[in-house]
């Protein structure tokens, strides 16, 4: 399980970013992970809302976004948006859509990138 | 009065460990040193298979054992006399980047050329993080269940070379070990797959000889 550690330095980049712009508060975090990343979104909320308790991010609404899995196939060169393998399983398996190769480079789809966040400052530092 | 800003981040964590992650191989290519990073299951076999390994590959080898408590791991590797490092994660599972980067000040790297690194036993989290080693090899055992390869996809995808450990026991717990084989395959067609028994050394020399193929391939 390392969702709390990933949660800590989430919390970590989002106070460090907010000091540095001056924030009086933070309003609004955006994190994409990514459809292969082994971090499940839900338990990463959790231990989030747990974290922020006395910080700047206490109220701030959190907003995780999905990233599929792109990919550049080794056999047909095809790249884009992969196919996962049908099943019901939370860790998909790859494939090429177009010629159902397994052996794809991941492009996209393994991130825990926090991407953007809202602060609120008063209008003198702005 | 107060005003709403956006601020565009764009941190991301995994790319964080991925940058140390090169950054520890750059070191360990400075020393000439090939590094194995060995993931498996708990109880899969992988302390007594790198133990093995130490007898008898002609090699320098270090040794970076990772464990939530690593002492009783790196206890065991002392006794081979050759230099080790114990990695305590504590409450992570996994081995990261940055703790690999910690163990190398520990390690004398000019002296050995060939570094196993032992992760945690886990197959799910140690995917997310690369640690600068060469190759990877996964171990796993029948005792787990016939069904550990299917229910673990992703650390199979990355795997340069597969262990299925403990085969001597396969008909006792009632596992089908070609199965296995035949999932790993479906997952990564490519790569080797070794069933071995640490036991009857049945395999052995067969993974001894495919880390010596990777290693010469560099």
């Amino acid at each position: 399980m390392h969702e709390l550690s990933m949660a800590e330095a989430i919390v970590e980049t989002v106070l460090d970013v907010a000091k540095k712009n001056d924030a009086q508060e933070i309003v609004e975090v955006t994190i994409e992970v990514g459809e292969l990343t082994m971090l499940n979104p839900e338990q990463v909320r959790f231990l989030l809302g747990v974290l922020v308790e006395d910080t700047l991010l206490e109220d701030a609404e959190i907003i995780i976004e999905e990233v599929p899995v792109e990919i550049k196939c080794r056999n047909c060169e095809f790249t884009g948006l992969a196919n996962t393998d049908g099943s019901d399983h939370y860790l998909a398996i790859v494939l090429c859509p177009k010629c159902d190769e397994r052996n794809v480079e991941i492009l996209k789809g393994r991130e825990c990138n926090v991407k953007t966040i809202k602060i609120e400052k008063s209008d003198e530092d702005a | 009065m107060h005003k709403i800003a956006e601020v565009e981040v764009q941190h991301d964590i995994m790319v964080a460990n991925r940058k140390l992650a090169r950054k520890n191989q750059k070191m360990l290519d400075n020393n000439q040193v090939y590094a194995v990073d060995v993931v498996g299951a708990i109880g899969s076999g992988k302390t007594t298979l790198i133990e093995a390994l130490i007898d008898a590959m002609d090699h320098s080898i270090g040794v970076i054992a990772g464990d939530v408590i690593s002492k009783y791991d790196a206890g065991r590797f002392e006794k081979h006399e050759v230099p080790v490092v114990g990695l305590n994660t504590g409450k992570e599972c996994h081995l990261d980047a940055h703790l690999v980067e910690h163990a190398f000040h520990d390690l004398p790297l000019g002296d050995i050329d060939l570094l196993f690194i032992e992760n945690v036993g886990n197959l799910i989290c140690p995917v997310d993080f690369e640690l600068g080693s060469h190759m990877r090899m996964v171990v796993i055992s029948v005792t787990e269940g016939d069904d550990t390869v299917e229910k673990h996809p992703l650390i199979f995808q990355d795997a340069d070379l597969v262990v299925i450990n403990k085969v001597d026991l396969a008909d006792a717990v009632g596992a089908d070990s070609d199965k296995m084989v035949s999932d790993v395959k479906e997952i990564n067609p490519d790569v080797q797959v070794i069933k071995t028994s640490l036991k009857t050394e049945k395999g052995f020399d067969e993974v001894m000889e495919a880390i010596e193929i990777f290693i010469n391939q560099d």
